[in-house]
């Protein structure tokens, strides 16, 4: 079991081309979201599109880095596990509590 | 003891779990999971608050206080070292100690740049009146940037330790799979300012 997970994961690493590809396609989306804030202060696209763009290019930003940088993808299932349910805990958390207080001014107000 | 096995490391074999995984690599993963629920917190506490902070006399409106520029600057920063560690990964499996060296210490000094840039954007609203207890929006603003800070400084040091541990074999599998887990922390800091910059800075 441990020499099959060894050779999963040797076959597994990229180029170091294919890194500064990835890192080209973050710069980018970095200055979309650049762009997408600077062309909103002129009130140019309603605010829940540009926040939901926003959140959206993030959500590729940080794939990006956990698939490729991090080297999740394609890596074993256990790291998968232990790194997503958090994860998918954590935004559960922060959604609930957006939905909860997003404008509720007496909590510990 | 032969000599060969004093100077050279001991095979990462040592350290597999039941599991066929490194216990090593386990251990940061799962400790990156609890520190994702961990800033989770903390960005869920500054949303929160954020309403209370707009209804109170003493409000700071964060648009006025935050800077993109320089945030942006920051943003980049850390983006480029996360290029740089993958690389100096990439180069101490293939054993080439001089790239493994460049971009690890290049690594190093993006950090350190991007503390610096902290320290100077902290400075900075420090003197715009925004401070730890000057409004809800500045308590929440520096626990949770400041929080950040500090993973970053702990992984420079952390990245240090390694590079003076690793570097006379960065390719053998013991020394790899040292730089491979300091680099998942590194990459943890990277993600979770990716979360900061859009949803306290940008949003």
């Amino acid at each position: 079991m441990a020499g099959h997970s060894e050779e999963h994961s040797a076959h597994a690493h990229p180029s170091d081309r294919f890194y500064w590809i990835v890192a080209g396609v973050l710069a980018v989306v970095t200055a979309l979201e650049i762009g997408l804030f600077i062309v909103n202060e002129q009130h140019l696209i309603a605010k829940w599109l540009e926040v939901t763009l926003l959140l959206i290019l993030s959500t590729i930003k940080g794939a990006a880095v956990v698939m490729f940088f991090m080297h999740l993808k394609g890596d074993a299932g256990i790291f998968k596990f232990v790194f997503l349910v958090p994860l998918a805990f954590a935004t559960t958390l922060l959604l609930s509590f957006m939905v909860l207080f997003s404008d509720h001014v007496g909590i510990a107000g | 003891m032969s000599e060969s096995s004093m100077t050279r490391p001991p095979t990462a074999a040592a350290h597999h779990t039941s599991l066929g995984v490194d216990n090593r690599k386990l251990g940061v993963w799962t400790f990156i999971g609890s520190e994702t629920m961990f800033f989770a917190t903390l960005i869920t506490t500054y949303f929160v608050f954020a309403p209370v902070n707009r209804a109170r006399p003493d409000f700071q409106d964060p648009r006025k206080f935050l800077d993109i520029e320089l945030t942006t600057v920051l943003a980049s920063i850390l983006l480029a070292s996360s290029l740089t560690m993958v690389l100096a990964l990439s180069a101490s499996r293939r054993g080439d100690r001089r790239s493994f060296t460049t971009w690890l210490l290049a690594t190093v000094g993006l950090g350190l740049a991007f503390i610096g840039g902290q320290v100077y954007e902290f400075n900075h609203l420090y003197h715009e009146g925004l401070t730890l207890s000057s409004s809800l929006f500045g308590t929440t603003f520096f626990v949770l940037t400041g929080f950040h800070g500090a993973h970053v400084a702990v992984g420079v040091i952390w990245l240090l330790s390694v590079f003076f541990k690793v570097r006379a074999y960065p390719d053998s599998p013991e020394n790899a799979m040292d730089v491979e887990i300091a680099g998942l922390y590194w990459h943890f800091v990277d993600l979770v300012w990716v979360a900061i910059f859009v949803l306290v800075y940008l949003i």
